[in-house]
């Protein structure tokens, strides 16, 4: 039996003009335990696209399903029992006085004890690396911090269904490293992440498989070995292969999304081809 | 004399904090075009408002030391002249929209408007700027409506029409696609030679296209001053950064013995290809 989708978009449209569309006829689903990169140049539709699956905005046309029913009806607090979103800017949606409280407020909107209540934000602040600044004021730590902030008290909400846009904007190796253990751990939990991303490094390090939006329109729907593999599919959406992979290529060499993919085509008792994942 | 000297600078935000710059001291002549690099807290952001004169303010103060400006403290410093020496490009291009203006045009005029020049000044600076930013499309539009892209380039081109003698950059491009961030790169590129160019950020490819001097910030400390090949040998720029992925491959074959350890480390697609291509044909193709 196919499970059912996690999250499904239905032949969906959205304008904030009426007679522009911003987003044609987009269809797609994504399921459980699945990491999908929304990809495409600035203003192709990314982050109106993240706002129509988490209710800020309503499609013109077409439907959002989680779980196989509508959500069109549902208030938006309803649907942020499943779906968390992250957005591009974490003082957007940090407002308490202390990294603690920032932390506590999504749980405490849920009916939770209060000893499960205070495991959430301990387990939040342990996944964030925030253990040394529960105190302090979110707007007092500087941005890459803040961000994990605005991370944590999305987790802290246990979503089913994690929407991160640009989350990796401005981190450093560690942060980055941090972001990605957490997107692992979303995954190996059974949760569906999807990221908006400019960056292609990060997105073949991260995404199982990419959508590409060029225009308002879904361009590219492809496993993310495949998709970078094929340059004219990148460029298509308006953006760059990582660099690996097109040194790869330029070689002649198989796919390599990471440096070690294309490191091991070398070492010895490797031949050059086949050696690299695909996927 | 240096454009902007920092004299063992050592500051905290709270008197009783941790010092976020640590005794900092270097020299910034007029016409460099230089990065300063740094993780995630290291005070590049603290660093660059600085250098700006943005700070110290209020009940801000220098624990030990001073960023001089032509060989004044910012504080000497009148506030119409501090306008043409340095201007400053933060993170959140929304954040320094004049608020006052309806249209692009409005935004870039606002700045040299308020400088008492002649009318024909400000409207010639507004016009060099606008074609040097790639705005003449969009002249007309309300600053609030354009892309993040699209208003970071006009807060660089309202900064340029002060006509400062160095322009501070916080992560310019952090949030661009490669379109974007090329005709940025492109845009920087064509600034007039004379002008002091301060690009602060955590990733190491976009300053690298243009700067030509690096320092790399770490924990409120200077740990290298020098060149991006420089930069790339230093083992806290893999550390803090992690290496551009052909030069993280380039390391990993040396380490193997299957390069040769000297010569710089390639950070561009163009920079590896002889460098792999001779690997490929000489031993596995």
């Amino acid at each position: 039996m196919i499970p059912t989708a996690a999250l499904e978009l239905q032949q969906v449209s959205f304008s904030y003009v009426e007679g522009t569309p911003v987003l044609r006829d987009i269809g797609f689903s994504v399921a459980s335990g699945e990491v999908v990169a929304l990809v495409g140049r600035n203003g192709a539709g990314k982050s109106t696209l993240l706002r129509l699956l988490n209710g800020l905005l309503r499609p013109a046309d077409g439907r959002v399903l989680i779980d196989g029913a509508d959500i069109s009806e549902r208030k938006v607090s309803d649907i942020a029992r499943v779906i968390g979103t992250v957005f591009q800017a974490p003082e957007q949606q940090i407002f308490n006085v202390s990294v603690r409280a920032e932390l506590a407020f999504g749980p405490s909107q849920l009916p939770l004890s209060s000893e499960e209540r205070e495991a959430r934000v301990e387990e939040a602040m342990r996944r964030c690396g925030l253990g040394g600044c529960l105190d302090q004021h979110p707007l007092d730590l500087d941005q890459a911090t803040r961000r994990f902030v605005a991370i944590g008290s999305v987790l802290a909400t246990q979503p089913r269904i994690l929407l991160l846009d640009e989350a990796q904007r401005g981190l450093d190796r560690d942060r980055r490293e941090l972001l990605l253990r957490i997107v692992n751990q979303e995954r190996a939990a059974g949760n569906a992440v999807i990221l908006v991303c400019h960056d292609m490094e990060f997105v073949a390090a991260v995404a199982d498989r990419v959508l590409g939006l060029a225009d308002g329109r879904l361009l590219v729907d492809a496993q993310v070995g495949t998709f970078f593999a094929d340059a004219a599919a990148a460029r298509s959406v308006s953006v760059e292969q990582p660099q690996i992979t097109a040194l790869a290529q330029a070689l002649g060499l198989a796919t390599a999304l990471k440096p070690g993919d294309l490191v091991d085509q070398f070492s010895p008792g490797r031949g050059s081809g086949g050696a690299a994942k695909d996927t | 004399m240096a454009l902007i000297s920092v004299e063992h600078l050592v500051f905290a935000y709270e008197s009783d904090g941790p010092a976020i710059l640590d005794g900092l001291s270097f020299e910034i002549e007029a016409g460099e075009r230089l990065a300063i690099l740094g993780g995630n807290g290291s005070g590049k952001s603290t660093l660059a408002q600085w250098i700006a004169g943005w700070l110290p303010r209020g009940t801000h103060k220098a624990a030990a030391g001073s960023v001089l400006v032509q060989g004044r403290p910012w504080s000497e410093v009148p506030v119409r002249e501090r306008t043409e020496l340095v201007q400053f490009v933060g993170q959140l291009p929304m954040q320094q929209l004049s608020g006052f203006a309806f249209t692009v045009w409005d935004e870039v005029v606002f700045g040299p408007g308020n400088l008492a020049l002649p009318a024909e000044e400000v409207r010639r600076r507004a016009e060099e700027v606008i074609a040097i930013c790639h705005l003449d499309h969009l002249r007309d539009r309300d600053p609030f409506s354009l892309s993040g892209g699209e208003q970071q380039r006009l807060s660089i081109a309202a900064a340029l029409a002060m006509k400062p003698q160095a322009l501070v950059l916080d992560e310019p491009t952090g949030n661009f696609d490669p379109e974007s961030r090329d005709a940025l790169l492109t845009q920087m590129a064509g600034l007039p030679r004379d002008l002091t160019t301060i690009w602060c950020d955590v990733a190491l490819l976009p300053p690298m296209a243009l700067a030509t001097r690096f320092l790399l910030l770490d924990e409120g400390r200077i740990v290298l001053d020098g060149d991006a090949a420089t930069l790339l040998a230093h083992p806290r720029t893999r550390e803090i950064f992690g290496l551009p992925a052909v030069a993280e491959a380039a390391l990993q074959l040396r380490e193997q013995g299957l390069l040769p350890a000297e010569g710089p480390l390639p950070a561009t697609l163009e920079q590896a290809l002889p460098l792999f291509g001779g690997l490929a044909v000489e031993g596995h193709r």
